[in-house]
């Protein structure tokens, strides 16, 4: 039984690697680079302003209010 | 993928009722991967918090104001936030007045908080001084847990650690 501070096993991470690198292909770095400017309470600070529209946005275009 | 009804909790907040008793806590999961520069939508707080007694009276202080209730669990169950609940248990996914939040006594790949702290760094978040989990034992945790919706999440913590190291020339 694997504990709460075992990694995965050689098996599994040659399993995922692969995926993983796929992945990181499609992953926009200039995002990552602006963000790495900031410090992590402004970081933050932008995750939250980026939910609130997200849930504006969403809830202007629940069924019933279009 | 959208969730079906998704609000995101009151991050800061959270952080703020757990630092203001004191509360003894790292921040995982998303909220500590886009503290690190993650770019990418998240609706819980993940904390580690420690277990020991007087840590569990500072967790029942600073969110029994915030009527915690079990996640997903039908209304009415009976479920009394207290220390005696915190000691009996060990992670329990909560609904908050503030939002959800995922109080962690363990985490896969991590262990508990004090096997965390040494991975752990020093962090201001909402005007907060806390304790973040480190970017490296970040991307192992997630790869321990295994699960296939994480590894977009690991393939961008690996991305953001490299554009770091990039950064600071290492």
């Amino acid at each position: 039984m694997r504990d709460s501070t075992t990694p995965g096993t050689v098996g599994e991470r040659a399993a995922i690697d692969p995926v993983i690198e796929a992945y990181k292909k499609d992953v926009d770095r200039t995002l990552l680079r602006e963000n790495l400017r900031l410090t992590p309470d402004e970081r933050l600070r932008k995750l939250t302003a980026f939910m609130r529209s997200l849930q504006g946005v969403r809830a202007a275009t629940e069924p019933g209010r279009r | 993928m959208l969730r079906p009804n998704p609000v995101a909790a009151d991050f800061a907040g959270l952080i703020q009722a757990l630092a203001a008793t004191g509360v003894e806590f790292i921040v995982v999961g998303g909220v500590a991967g886009a503290a690190h520069g993650l770019a990418r939508a998240t609706y819980d707080l993940d904390v580690v918090y420690s277990r020991t007694p007087a840590n569990l009276d500072r967790v029942v202080a600073a969110l029994a104001p915030l009527t915690p209730y079990l996640r997903g669990a039908p209304p009415g169950l009976p479920f009394r936030f207290d220390v005696e609940t915190l000691h009996r248990g060990l992670n329990f996914t909560l609904t908050t007045t503030l939002g959800d939040l995922d109080l962690l006594g363990e985490i896969t790949g991590g262990g508990g908080y004090s096997q965390l702290l040494s991975d752990s760094v020093d962090a201001v978040l909402f005007d907060v001084p806390c304790r973040l989990l480190g970017l490296e034992r970040l991307i192992h945790v997630k790869r321990a847990a295994g699960r296939p919706k994480d590894l977009e999440v690991i393939a961008e913590l690996e991305a953001l650690k490299e554009e770091r190291d990039r950064e600071q020339g290492t």
